[in-house]
């Protein structure tokens, strides 16, 4: 059967990704270190161990969000990031800090900062994402129109409110504001992986109902899919994942676009376990391999999201101009 | 199947006003009417796509709002006009959906065999692992044809199935629709533009006009030259070719 060979021949495709990812990171954990003395070796374990992590977490958390995003709004060249998802965590943490306080055990204690933030998040989104779907009929242009004057309101109330604040309390937040690759939120990390693991625990039934909804609305609802119901809960999962992977290393636009097509591109199918495996081993090699780069032969001198920004708007022309329906 | 007092209203404006009738079982049935006349509206009512302001939909002593939605989904069937996939999906993929109902997504040994029974009987075995977008109109709209016959349920609904296929296809899509009455023993519900296929394909009628009921009946009760003068406005002369009503219009 053509279909259980092309079943097989994605399994093989996501193995071989996944060990070139395993080769990746086991080279951007040893490149470079003295293995004959132990204490040195521990000592570069301690930076680089947590780092790893934290991209090969972010990997999976923008890799998933990007897939079940683009499939719920049927469109492949969105990422939640369009619509303004990583601005409004932004105004969230900055809006927590300024009426709480930099002193305050919510600004202080990284991971309580973190869980309310995210929890603020996730119904802020909610509401707003969730009214914006239904307002518009899931209509993509409005959808994105919208999104995108949401990136740039969120992005002025965060803007008015860095400058109205103590200087000193902005100090504080900037710190945690600014994260990226470079200078990960690795204290929030447990945190993190146990969230994305409740995440696809809770939502791991969803993925069915996921291949249904690509279908399209009334396909999906003929099918027995509670629709309006899976999408709410679908946009949660997404918003976390977003909020999880902005916490850690700042907003990375592109970077959820270009590995979420090119896993569709590989994989070529409705299955989304195999997509989002997919996009998520994408991820983790694509951000390793870079931050490797970006260490050993740049000496740091360029951020791997420049890298992705780059690498992204190009693929990105090149999936507006390659696709001919979008 | 009863439809009781059905109401639309869309910005104050009612489209669907007070429409009752009743599906008779094991037949064919064919809603049609001018533009706007509210058939597509009550269609997406009766199948839930579309929400309801006020009345009734009452399936098997039930109304369609109280039943679970999976098990509705294994007794009743819609196909709508507009289809368009983002996806890479094979022909067969697609009819296997028919079995989610069921399964949840986990096709069984004897899902599988009647996911080839579907395929089989819409003469789809040619074009089965090909992707849905490489296909032509007329096959397209065949794996979902396929895609409900695996569905497996007593009732299916088509909105507009000749929309956008030529007259060779729409045609085979009407003799389809037929079929799956007479063999498979289902009953079909049609909106149709076209009045000449609702007469010669179907049992009875139901003809919209202005969001009511203008006239429900068998097609020879309907297909008058009064009745569709009235309805669509302009002249009818009806003849009988092989023995059913035919219409032609000017």
């Amino acid at each position: 059967m053509a279909a259980h060979t092309a079943q097989r021949a994605n399994h093989r495709k996501l193995l071989v990704l996944g060990i070139l990812v395993l080769l990746a990171a086991a080279a951007y954990l040893l490149v470079g270190v003295n293995v004959s003395n132990e204490k040195l070796f521990w000592y570069a374990m301690r930076l680089r161990a947590p780092k790893l992590l934290v991209m090969l977490v972010t990997a999976f958390a923008i890799g998933g969000a990007s897939i079940v995003f683009q499939s719920i709004i049927q469109n492949t060249i969105v990422t939640p990031c369009l619509l303004g998802m990583n601005s409004l965590y932004t105004l969230i943490h900055t809006a927590v800090v300024f009426v709480a306080g930099s002193g305050s055990i919510l600004a202080v204690n990284a991971n309580l900062s973190f869980a309310v933030d995210l929890v603020l998040m996730g119904v802020a989104a909610m509401v707003i994402y969730g009214y914006l779907f239904h307002k518009t009929r899931h209509n993509v242009l409005y959808v994105l129109l919208i999104g995108t004057v949401l990136t740039s309101f969120f992005g002025s109330i965060q803007n008015t409110l860095t400058r109205v604040m103590d200087p000193n309390e902005y100090d504080a937040l900037l710190s945690t504001l600014v994260a990226s690759f470079s200078n990960v939120n690795a204290e929030i990390l447990l945190l993190a992986v146990m969230l994305l693991a409740g995440i696809v625990v809770v939502f791991r039934k969803d993925l069915a109902l996921l291949n249904v909804i690509t279908l399209g609305r009334n396909q999906a609802i003929n099918l027995g899919v509670d629709y309006d119901r899976c999408i709410r809960r679908l946009l949660l999962a997404v918003t976390l994942s977003i909020a999880v992977a902005t916490a850690m290393v700042g907003p990375v636009s592109f970077m959820g676009l270009i590995i979420a097509n090119l896993s569709r591109q590989l994989l070529r199918t409705y299955r989304h376990s195999q997509l989002i495996l997919g996009a998520a081993l994408f991820g983790m090699f694509t951000l390793v391999g870079g931050q490797m780069v970006v260490e050993h032969l740049f000496h740091y001198a360029v951020p791997v999201s420049v890298f992705i920004t780059v690498g992204g708007g190009i693929y990105f022309l090149y999936l507006l101009l390659t696709n001919r329906r979008v | 199947m009863k439809i009781r007092q059905l109401l639309k209203q869309y910005d104050g404006k009612t489209v669907v006003d007070g429409v009752s009738f009743e599906i008779p079982k094991g037949k064919v049935l064919s809603l049609i009417g001018p533009n706007g006349a509210g058939k597509s509206t009550v269609m997406g009512m009766i199948s839930r796509l579309v929400a309801r302001d006020a009345g009734l939909v009452e399936f098997e002593g039930k109304d369609i709002k109280d039943w679970k939605s999976h098990q509705l989904s294994q007794r009743l069937a819609i196909l709508t006009q507009s289809n368009h996939i983002q996806m890479k999906l094979t022909v067969r993929e697609l009819v296997a959906f028919g079995r989610f109902p069921y399964t949840r997504g986990r096709n069984t040994p004897e899902d599988e065999q009647i996911i080839q029974q579907a395929i089989d009987y819409m003469e789809l075995g040619p074009f089965q692992d090909r992707f849905i977008d490489e296909l032509s109109g007329g096959q397209r709209q065949r794996a979902y044809i396929a895609m409900v016959i695996a569905q497996d349920t007593d009732y299916v609904l088509l909105d507009e199935p000749t929309n956008n296929l030529d007259i060779y296809h729409a045609t085979n899509m009407m003799k389809i629709a037929r079929r799956l009455c007479d063999e498979l023993g289902k009953t079909v519900i049609m909106v149709l533009h076209e009045i000449n296929y609702a007469a010669f394909y179907s049992d009875y009628i139901c003809a919209f006009k202005d969001g009511k009921v203008a006239k429900f009946g068998t097609v020879e009760e309907v297909m008058t030259k009064e009745t569709l003068s009235e309805i669509y406005r302009v002249d009818f002369e009806i003849q009988m070719v092989e023995g059913k009503p035919l219409s032609i219009y000017y």
